[in-house]
């Protein structure tokens, strides 16, 4: 058998079609059980419901993104693997990456000459390669993960006050990394930020003086859509 | 026990499994190709393929985990297993979290936050799956130069709406804070020239969790002067901005 005849074959469609049930079986569990948890700790319906709406609007489109990544690695890798890859722990950047070094470390120059030399062998090890490394995140989640969410909430009980302000700090700083760095990669990347920006101030200001509080679980979805697609005017225009 | 310890040791099991369970899945499937197809390959050349990437991405998913879980939660769990999380995860769950007016930290904040995550990973979970059903009449469309363009550009397509909600000041859920903007003024300034002398795009989970410390510093230090303050909201009816 070939690599690719390997990376399409039905025993792979098989078992990455049962790791992805996997994952949905998972997701189901943790909806069911924190959906109780917050009616029981007296969120009401309607907010959950305005939870779930906002939520599914605003996946559509980066789930859209990652279905145009799975296209750039279907090439190298077939099929099943990236769709697996890309379902559980994955992203783009990520999987090419490690395609690639697995690639060199076979001692080719690049992912595109292994799957021309066609040797199966060569996808057994960049399975492999692709898996291994993801795992760092999972382990360290495994044994703190648990540890690191108890504190947070028993700071919050301890000194409610400056526990609410340590907990948005968290959030705080990753803005504080992301910010800089966007504002700084290129005109095309201040203007999209800037684009964005202004979106969810024109809903904000439109909810407020319109009252309309249906359009709140639109928002960030909006914003996503709008933004994005005016960063392909500012392409053309700047870049 | 207590409920909450109940409820928290319960969701934290339940994590540890499906953990155990991905993992099992992730090397399981190698196996049984490897196996079935008689191509298991060499220990020696996997160590040496998987070395590089190993000593580049462990330290940034590491650091995504003690960044990103005091803000998710119990949420985190769902979040690490299916993945795309600054661009897809991670906003869902802090918008969730505005949207039912409740704070991060909190066990209101984790159940949301949960909700919004598994709601999002069963529907990214579909959209593959159709992408893949429609993977031919798809192609053309999703492969136009326009819509690679915008894909690209996702992330701060995403942040200028994010970011407008922490100047909106009200993530504390039944609280208000204000002032707090100037806690990320010194972060800000360190990354900002950071970046200029050493590209930070890419190692963004190690640099928040170095200004994780330097922003609850400044926050600290600015609470106890006074300059930033939290109070109970007074208006209940006020609504957030994301």
């Amino acid at each position: 058998m070939s690599y690719l005849d390997v990376a399409n074959s039905s025993l792979l469609y098989v078992l990455v079609a049962l790791g992805i049930l996997y994952v949905l079986f998972l997701s189901v569990l943790f909806l069911v059980k924190a959906w109780k948890r917050a009616i029981a700790l007296g969120i009401t319906k309607e907010q959950l419901n305005g939870v779930v709406t906002s939520s599914l609007l605003f996946t559509i489109v980066p789930s859209l993104a990652v279905v145009v990544g799975l296209f750039s690695l279907v090439a190298a890798l077939g099929l099943p693997w990236p769709w697996y890859r890309l379902s559980v722990v994955g992203s783009v950047v990520y999987e090419l990456m490690a395609a690639d070094m697995a690639a060199s470390g076979l001692g080719f120059g690049s992912l595109g000459e292994l799957v021309k030399a066609g040797d199966a062998a060569s996808f057994g090890t960049i399975m492999y390669v692709m898996s291994f490394c993801a795992l760092g995140g999972l382990l360290v989640l495994f044994f703190a993960g648990g540890k690191i969410r108890k504190g947070m909430i028993k700071l919050g009980e301890k000194n409610k006050e400056w526990g609410i302000l340590a907990t948005s700090c968290f959030f705080m700083a990753l803005m504080t990394v992301f910010l800089p760095v966007m504002l700084q990669a290129g005109k095309v990347y201040l203007l999209t930020l800037g684009t964005s920006a202004l979106v969810t101030v024109l809903q904000g200001v439109m909810i407020k003086k319109f009252n309309l509080k249906w359009l709140q679980n639109f928002v960030l979805a909006n914003t996503l859509i709008l933004a994005m697609a005016s960063s392909v005017l500012w392409t053309n225009l700047f870049a | 026990m207590k409920i909450e310890d109940k409820y928290s040791d319960s969701i934290n099991r339940l994590g540890q499994m499906g953990i155990l369970g991905a993992i099992a899945f992730m090397l399981g499937i190698p196996t049984i190709i490897c196996a079935v197809y008689d191509i298991f390959p060499n220990f020696i050349t996997v160590a040496k393929s998987s070395i590089g990437m190993f000593a580049l991405f462990t330290p940034i998913l590491v650091s995504e985990v003690f960044s990103y879980t005091p803000m998710l939660g119990s949420a985190s769990y769902i979040t690490f297993i299916t993945g795309n999380i600054m661009n897809l995860k991670l906003p869902c769950a802090l918008n969730s979290m505005n949207i039912a007016g409740v704070a991060q930290g909190t066990e209101e904040g984790d159940a949301v936050a949960t909700i919004a995550v598994a709601v999002s990973s069963i529907l990214t979970t579909l959209i593959i799956i159709l992408g893949l059903i429609l993977l031919v009449p798809l192609q053309p469309v999703l492969q136009m130069p326009a819509v690679q363009t915008a894909t690209t550009y996702i992330l701060p397509a995403l942040f200028g709406g994010l970011a407008l909600s922490m100047v909106a000041g009200d993530t504390g859920g039944d609280y208000v804070i204000k002032g707090k903007l100037l806690a990320g003024v010194l972060p800000f300034i360190i990354i900002f020239v950071l970046n200029m002398f050493i590209p930070i795009r890419g190692l963004e989970g190690v640099a928040i969790l170095v200004m994780i410390p330097v922003t609850l510093f400044s926050a600290k230090f600015l609470y106890n002067k006074g300059i930033i303050t939290v109070t109970l909201k007074n208006d209940s009816t006020e609504e957030p901005i994301s």
